[in-house]
């Protein structure tokens, strides 16, 4: 008797040592968060990088300013593993915040599949922020499938190639190629003179790592099929003739040797390679490391190239965006002061403007061009004017559940092994789409 | 009184016992629970999938990958780190004085961070760095040391290697510094100098520290991940993807929890087996030599 007792006792210790390490529950949580004042307090998670977490604070700290009730408390999401791993555990533990930005199409479909997201376009205010946001056609790309918006794009990264200007004009170029075949051209001619150099240097090019197809399989492809979609709901509805002719253009190059996949420190900033794609991010740091490269003197921007006979006017490209989203997890409540919050930052054009100066990011709007404030603000960086123009020609990531499966089979299936000379275009789109139809089942 | 001490052992057990409990049992049973599901962690829903998450690990090009990759590894990494850690010690004993600071001198590697070694590794093996620079224009050299399914494996086996060779060193040098110099002494007076000491005396009984050494290196790689993940994520091909890049990749990027918990599952059975047998395989060698 004295043993069971002394057992008892020791494993209500024990519990109780344990229960100690626990975070408190939701509903606690959520109750002392919702003070006796009425004041509803909100979490916000922001992208893990110093710009975008400054302008979000500022946001909230002007917001509580005007809407007392509702205090936004903003904190730099978890990265670690991934910010998507960081959500994921926090979903797990009933402790996801009320917003976050930083989703990309893809991973919010994944939050969807699993009912973690609001339906924005089911809330109140909803309609009054696109309107107001001047983004009535740049949203239309973002319904999902089943025909809700989930996500609202925060700024949209048309993605362009970069020309060192300087070294083709000792090649006897006055301005880049635009297709395929001019491009294959001047690679030779290139390596002819500079056998060191070689036209893109890209160790991504033999990585299969999902994300990595953004940045050169996408935007090729997109160029090449004019923007045609590549998965459509569950189906694989991808162009052939273009999915084939760029991996042509991709083999092609790797044939006459014009691709470098070795790893390269900035081959792009220091000339071992004059063609790179690049995203705005990349000027902030040009600008403290390389300051010697300046638009239109060592380099000039382009949209994708596109295979033999194809318009080059109004080319499509892949748009890097992310936006912001409301987890199902919180209270309605909270849904509701985060949708206030969200409505108030983005009725004013001032916040949009604030955004770009701050981030470089172009602001997923319709009126980049035309909006006076933007105009000003462009004339002033021309660096950003071709994003801002080609925000219209930009299309965004296809939103299936099974994107990071999908686009890891593009690496593995097609771009890896056509790059390493292992297997021809025609081969490679095959087994790509045989594999993707696999997983699509 | 016996009865007291046995008491007195297991309240300075607990801590280590409540650790154990908290940080590896319960997590444990909790992969294995996972690991019969198809659970991402996030949905409501989820449905009892049986053995299909094993079955279709097995089946995985992947996974297949890293079983094969870790013991490529293996075969790199333990006898570079064991003569590297062995060599260190052998020095550092034969030094007159300062043992110590040259120790722990050896040791800091161990200390740096794996992604930041990673980074200067990259560094110094990319295109244009001052090393393939010269071995281009000296003598037309242009290795492709990252891109290449051979070198990779054998890179980051030497990184990890130079990292853990002062900790193992320490633990050699202790029992280098456990050996009787009298042993010595009667070689020499029976005329056994330079190898055969080495052979005949040092080795043998040096080995309970170089049976512990070989046991941590062996499982040490399967635990191998931030040195893949920053320099090569995996590649090329699937040449250095090893079960902790696999489980990452399944768990925290395609959010297969479930699936990813089979894999780990898969994995600590696959690392008990192995280091089983190599423990096996050591006493039985110490045995035929009598070294144990």
């Amino acid at each position: 008797m004295k043993k069971i007792a002394k057992s008892i006792l020791v494993f209500v210790l024990v519990a109780s040592l344990l229960s100690g390490c626990g975070t408190s529950t939701k509903s606690e949580n959520e109750a002392s968060q919702t003070s006796k004042e009425g004041v509803v307090t909100i979490d916000f998670w922001a992208a893990p990088n110093p710009p975008q977490q400054t302008f979000w604070k500022q946001m909230a700290e002007e917001f509580s300013k005007v809407n007392p009730n509702i205090k936004v408390n903003v904190s730099p999401m978890p990265e670690t593993p991934s910010s998507e791993a960081g959500i994921q555990a926090a979903l797990a533990g009933g402790n996801a915040p009320t917003i976050s930005e930083n989703i990309s199409r893809g991973f919010a479909a994944q939050l969807v599949d699993s009912k973690a997201l609001v339906p924005l376009d089911s809330m109140d205010g909803w309609n009054d922020i696109i309107k107001s946001r001047n983004m009535e056609d740049t949203i239309q790309a973002w319904k999902f499938a089943d025909g809700h918006q989930y996500v609202l794009p925060i700024y949209s990264n048309a993605m362009l190639f970069a020309w060192r200007i300087d070294i083709l004009k000792q090649l006897g170029y006055d301005e880049p190629p635009k297709t395929y075949s001019q491009i294959i051209e001047l690679g030779k001619k290139l390596r002819e003179k500079y056998p060191d150099k070689y036209l893109w240097a890209n160790p991504d090019l033999i990585d299969s790592t999902w994300w990595k197809r953004w940045f050169d399989f996408f935007m090729l492809y997109d160029a090449a099929s004019n923007g045609n979609k590549f998965i459509e709901g569950n189906t694989l509805v991808a162009d052939d003739k273009a999915g084939v002719a760029t991996l042509k253009f991709l083999e092609d190059m790797a044939k006459n040797k014009l691709l470098l996949t070795q790893v390269a420190t900035d081959p792009f900033e220091t000339g071992v390679s004059v063609w790179t794609t690049i995203g705005p991010w990349t000027f902030g740091t040009w600008k403290d490391k390389y300051p010697e490269l300046k638009l239109n003197e060592t380099y000039v921007l382009t949209p994708p190239p596109v295979p033999d006979g194809m318009s080059t006017n109004n080319v499509k490209t892949f748009a890097d965006t992310k936006g912001l989203v409301i987890y199902a997890q919180s209270s309605l409540e909270k849904q509701e002061a985060a949708m206030e919050f969200i409505k108030w930052v983005y009725s004013n054009p001032e916040n949009d403007m604030k955004w770009f100066e701050i981030t470089n990011l172009p602001p997923a709007r319709d009126d980049v061009n035309t909006n006076e404030q933007f105009k000003a603000y462009l004339k002033d960086h021309p660096e950003l004017q071709l994003y801002a123009e080609s925000i219209p020609n930009a299309i965004p990531p296809f939103d299936n559940v099974k994107f990071n499966d999908i686009q890891t089979l593009i690496g593995q299936k097609a771009v890896n092994p056509v790059v390493a000379g292992q297997i021809d275009a025609q081969k490679a789109w095959d087994d790509m789409k045989q594999a993707v139809q696999g997983v699509l089942k | 009184m016996k009865r007291r001490q046995e008491k007195l052992g297991w309240l300075f057990a607990s801590p280590y016992l409540l650790y154990s409990l908290i940080f590896f049992v319960i997590p444990l049973f909790g992969a294995l629970f996972l690991s019969f599901t198809n659970w991402n962690l996030i949905s409501p829903q989820y449905e009892n999938v049986g053995f299909l998450n094993f079955v279709k690990a097995v089946k995985s090009q992947e996974v297949r990958a890293a079983f094969f990759v870790t013991y490529k590894f293996m075969a790199m990494f333990v006898p570079i780190v064991l003569i590297g850690s062995l060599a260190i010690s052998l020095i550092i004993n034969s030094l007159p004085r300062f043992k110590s600071l040259f120790s722990v001198g050896y040791f800091l590697p161990y200390l740096a961070s794996g992604v930041a070694t990673s980074i200067v590794v990259r560094g110094i093996l990319s295109y244009n760095s001052a090393l393939n620079v010269w071995l281009r224009n000296t003598w037309d050299l242009n290795i492709n040391w990252l891109g290449s399914s051979t070198l990779a494996p054998l890179i980051i086996s030497v990184m990890i290697a130079w990292k853990f060779m002062g900790y193992y060193s320490l633990i050699l040098t202790s029992g280098l510094e456990s050996i009787p110099t009298e042993v010595y002494e009667a070689a020499a007076i029976d005329g056994a100098t330079g190898w055969v000491r080495f052979f005949k005396i040092t080795l043998p009984l040096l080995y309970p520290a170089m049976f512990t050494v070989t046991i941590l290196a062996v499982g040490l790689v399967f635990g191998i991940f931030t040195e893949p993940y920053v320099l090569t994520g995996g590649g090329p091909g699937l040449s250095t993807n090893t079960w902790q890049m696999e489980i990452y990749n399944q768990a925290f990027s395609k959010l297969n929890a479930g699936y990813g918990s089979a894999i780990a599952i898969i994995d600590s059975v696959v690392t008990f087996i192995t280091i089983l047998v190599v423990r096996k395989l050591l006493e039985v060698w110490g045995e035929k030599y009598g070294w144990d």
